[in-house]
């Protein structure tokens, strides 16, 4: 039983922490399918998927064998992970807790087995603390070096970090090891950082049909194909998957979020606020709440929409109080509602630093052009557009800096390659950009 | 009170350190509660509503939180069904409170009493709460019979295993639990029972106090309620031992005391005097402090006022390395001088009491530094014995936890001195402990400029 456990969750586990981002640059079109039927684990795996469709059985059977047994080292690893699932599942964050508290359990009981570092990196990736994610996936790696899952965590926390080069080779590896949903999903991030898009698409795709039927990360790869397309102007296409995704695995504040942004884009602003509402009542993530906040504004709420903005407020005196330093999607927020702009640049410095991906640099380079700092704000434009990534924000935003360094003819260039790509990527600063390119 | 109960909370906030969250279900939950409670002859139901930081302050920027608005509504989202009949609720009392979260944010308690029907025999009994549905939180139903009243089949347990929502298990093989809906056989008594009772805001701000309070093992002394004929030596005792262990903790400059009392000569009288220094400074600052916090806990923070601390006590030290560096460096000069020219016996001796002055006030400067940041948890104590009305308990804790404190600062300067003699009369060669004096200086310079870089960006 135990036994069948364990593979179960492997499979679950695979498929589960496709976390936040995915990668991989061989040409997985011809390898995916034989790979798969190649695989030995392939079948353990749907066998192991088979007996545990739905995490919330699989913890309540790893927690009876711990009420029999609490010295079951492994079963203390597995639960750990099996409630960081439940954790993205539910958005319920006591699961985090208490995955950290399994995990402790387990790494007490037996300090080397690879699956407690592996499941503590991803723990330390969900709380955004990189260089840690990165440390305990190391480990892990250390302990088991022909494990995916280990190649999963470092490369996440590579690429919040801004090592590419090497978080592209490890999901490469990753792909090889395994080729799964978290593995093709990586290898499509990879890919749309680089520019390849039709290829992230490709794999994306990949990613959707090695889904087993666990539904969250199902509907979460929908999310990723759907952003894809909607980030290249597709925005029909874009819905569709976010509908998907939503029948898969019904309010998941992810797809509701994602569906917002689809409907705005569609011209269905009420449509979008309905959407971002419920998102922000299951989670109330900072970008979330920021976006209902803009829809009511640009709906005419103005009363509405700063009750948003001071929630965010709220949210990051939570955060300070729980130990977070710095958020970047709070100083994106502030920098783009111009509120403490010197603020804010402070927090997108420590950002940076703390986060030195392109994300990261962009941020950096758009709070320094709104501080009017703009020939800095160049250089990190520069940076944050470094891997050729085809994205219309970071485009706009160098546009920005161009025009206030006084290049009108390039900034015109950026605005219209960013209207190409995504006419609807901001709906604070898509209807400026129009106004500069017109 | 009430602020006061904040204060208390906020300053636990910082003795436990990163991550504890004072809502422990997550600062966006709605977490809701039902207690069928048949007692005597007639049906009722306890509600509980506790809404976190994120929610509440959500509910109070859209026109806040009207019990009377939020019972109508709670009460229209549950479904009672007697024998298969719906059944009416009543509300018939509320209590609403805001208890203190996280980041000087609220959160939102309400306790409301339905009075359910009467009922004259064996009835099956269905219940359903269909409020928040789509939100997190902890969903818990509980059932029981009381005053005469039993229940023969339920599908709820008769305890809560939340305590109500005060106290969410932390027991790590406890999933969050999601239950909205009971059914029940339930057999009344024969006659009126007791209506359940609430728990009052004022009540309820003693529990939460007392329960954040009991998180930490010096801090669970003032929430005692007997006491017995041995309880003050114990809890003397107690208090004294967790002073301690706090300042083996890191901080607390020991590898100043240390450096200090290596370099500069010191003999076990200044031991002595550091460890009262520490004492004193240490219960004079958890008074100090304790009194900004509560005069001033509308406009600051316990955790604003830290940072500065930390600063103070850092430049302190700074202060001491410099003037410290500067007397090894003119009486080497002195030394060099002298080697050269005339014996320097007479300047010895000049040097020496002048030493004496400024060295009790160097000590005097590591002392205070040392004792200059309350221990939270001291501040704690403080501000729940004023909540709980035992001040006098409250300050004679204090005073043994600062005794403590400084008992094992002077315990290991004791240590450095005696280790100094032993090194001293060895003599492995007398260049390395001239060099000893300016080199723990060094040390004592660094730790300072190192505290003070760590301080400064926490000061804004």
């Amino acid at each position: 039983m135990t036994n069948k456990l364990m593979i179960g969750f492997a499979a679950l586990l695979a498929a589960g922490f496709a976390a936040f981002f995915g990668g991989v640059f061989d040409e997985p079109a011809a390898q995916a399918p034989s790979a798969l039927a190649a695989s030995q684990s392939a079948e353990d795996f749907k066998a192991g998927f088979a007996l545990n469709a739905s995490t919330a059985t699989l913890v309540e059977s790893l927690q009876a064998t711990l009420e029999a047994n609490a010295k079951d080292e492994h079963t203390w690893a597995l639960l750990g992970l099996a409630y960081q699932q439940r954790a993205r599942e539910t958005g319920d964050p006591t699961y985090y807790t208490k995955s950290g508290g399994a995990l402790d359990r387990a790494l007490r009981l037996d300090p080397k087995d690879y699956l407690v570092y592996s499941g503590l990196g991803s723990l330390a990736l969900s709380r955004h603390r990189f260089a840690l994610a990165l440390k305990l996936g190391d480990e892990a790696h250390a302990l088991s070096p022909t494990t995916a899952r280990n190649y999963g965590v470092i490369g996440d926390a590579e690429i919040e970090l801004g090592r590419y080069r090497t978080a592209f080779r490890d999901f490469n590896t990753m792909t090889r090891l395994q080729p799964s949903l978290s593995s093709y999903s990586r290898v499509s991030y990879g890919r749309e950082l680089i520019g390849h898009t039709a290829a992230a698409i490709k794999a994306m795709k990949l990613a959707v049909d090695a889904a087993t039927d666990t539904a969250e990360p199902t509907a979460w790869t929908h999310v990723q194909l759907g952003k894809l397309y909607f980030n290249h102007g597709r925005y029909q296409a874009a819905e569709r998957e976010f509908l998907l995704a939503n029948v898969t695995f019904p309010n998941y504040a992810y797809a509701l979020d994602a569906l917002a942004t689809a409907e705005a884009a569609l011209g269905r602003l009420h449509a979008a606020i309905d959407y971002e509402r419920r998102a922000v009542d299951l989670i109330p993530l900072p970008q979330y709440v920021a976006t209902l906040g803009d829809l009511y504004t640009v709906t005419g709420h103005p009363v509405l929409a700063r009750r948003q903005y001071a929630l965010i407020g709220a949210i990051e005196r939570l955060l300070r109080a729980n130990g977070v330093r710095v958020d970047l999607d709070i100083a994106q927020f502030d920098v783009d509602h111009g509120l403490r702009l010197h603020h804010a640049l402070t927090l997108a410095r420590i950002g940076q630093s703390e986060r030195p991906s392109i994300d990261g640099d962009d941020v950096l380079a758009w709070a320094l052009a709104r501080n009017g700092q703009c020939g800095t704000a160049l250089h990190y434009s520069q940076l944050a557009l470094r891997l050729g990534t085809q994205d219309a924000l970071k485009f706009f935003h160098r546009g920005m800096i161009e025009r206030c360094l006084g290049d009108q003819v390039a900034a015109r260039t950026w605005f219209q390659r960013a209207f190409a790509l995504n006419p609807h990527f901001s709906l604070l600063w898509a209807p400026v950009a129009r106004r500069y390119v017109a | 009170m009430k602020r006061l109960l904040f204060a208390a909370v906020a300053a636990a906030a910082l003795a436990a350190p990163v991550a504890a969250s004072a809502h422990p279900l997550g600062n966006f939950t709605i977490n809701r509660y039902s207690e069928l409670d048949v007692s005597g002859n007639r049906l009722y139901v306890v509600y509980v509503l506790d809404m976190a930081e994120i929610p509440t302050f959500q509910a109070r920027e859209a026109g806040g939180v009207h019990a009377a608005a939020y019972v109508r509504r709670i009460v229209a989202n549950v479904h009672l069904t007697v024998d298969g009949r719906a059944a009416r609720l009543r509300p018939v009392r509320d209590e609403l409170a805001f208890p203190p979260g996280q980041g000087g944010l609220n959160t939102t308690r309400l306790e409301i009493l339905l009075a359910g029907p009467t009922l004259s025999g064996r009835s099956a009994v269905s219940y359903r709460d269909r409020n928040y549905a789509d939100r997190i939180g902890w969903q818990e139903v509980v059932a029981k019979g009381t005053d005469g009243a039993g229940l023969l089949h339920s599908s709820a347990p008769a305890r809560s295993i939340s305590d109500r929502l005060l106290a969410y298990p932390k027991n790590l093989l406890q999933s969050p639990l999601k239950v909205s809906s009971a059914t029940a056989v339930v057999v009344p008594g024969s006659s009126a029972g007791v209506p359940p009772a609430l728990i009052s805001p004022k009540e309820l701000a003693e529990r939460v106090g007392v329960r954040n309070v009991a998180d930490s093992g010096f801090a669970r002394l003032i929430a005692r309620s007997s006491f017995g004929g041995w309880f003050w030596p114990i809890a003397l005792a107690i208090a004294f031992f967790w002073g301690a262990a706090h300042a083996l903790s890191p901080g607390h400059g020991k590898s100043i005391i240390t450096a200090y009392l290596v370099g500069s000569r010191g003999t076990a009288r200044h031991a002595l005097i550091l460890g009262a220094t520490v004492t004193i400074t240490h219960t004079m600052g958890v008074f100090a402090l304790g009194l900004v916090t509560l005069s001033l806990s509308q406009f600051i923070l316990p955790e604003q006022l830290y940072p500065w601390l930390n600063l103070v006590s850092a430049l302190l030290i700074v202060g001491v390395g410099v003037s410290v560096l500067r007397w090894r460096v003119r009486e080497w000069r002195h030394a060099r001088e002298h080697a050269h020219g005339r014996e320097h016996h007479h300047h010895d001796h000049h040097e020496h009491g002048h030493d004496h002055a400024l060295g009790l006030r160097r000590l005097l400067g590591i002392g205070v530094s040392g004792g200059i940041i309350p221990c939270p948890t001291a501040l704690v104590v403080l501000l729940a014995a004023i909540s709980l009305h035992r001040v006098g308990y409250g300050l004679v804790l204090i005073v043994a936890f600062s005794f403590g404190l400084a008992a094992a600062m002077t315990g290991l300067g004791l240590l450095a001195v005696a280790a100094k003699g032993i090194f001293g009369r060895v003599d492995v060669g007398g260049q390395a402990i001239r060099l000893l004096p300016a080199a723990s200086a060094m040390v004592v310079l660094g730790l300072g400029l190192a505290m003070t870089a760590r301080a400064l960006p926490h000061v804004t």
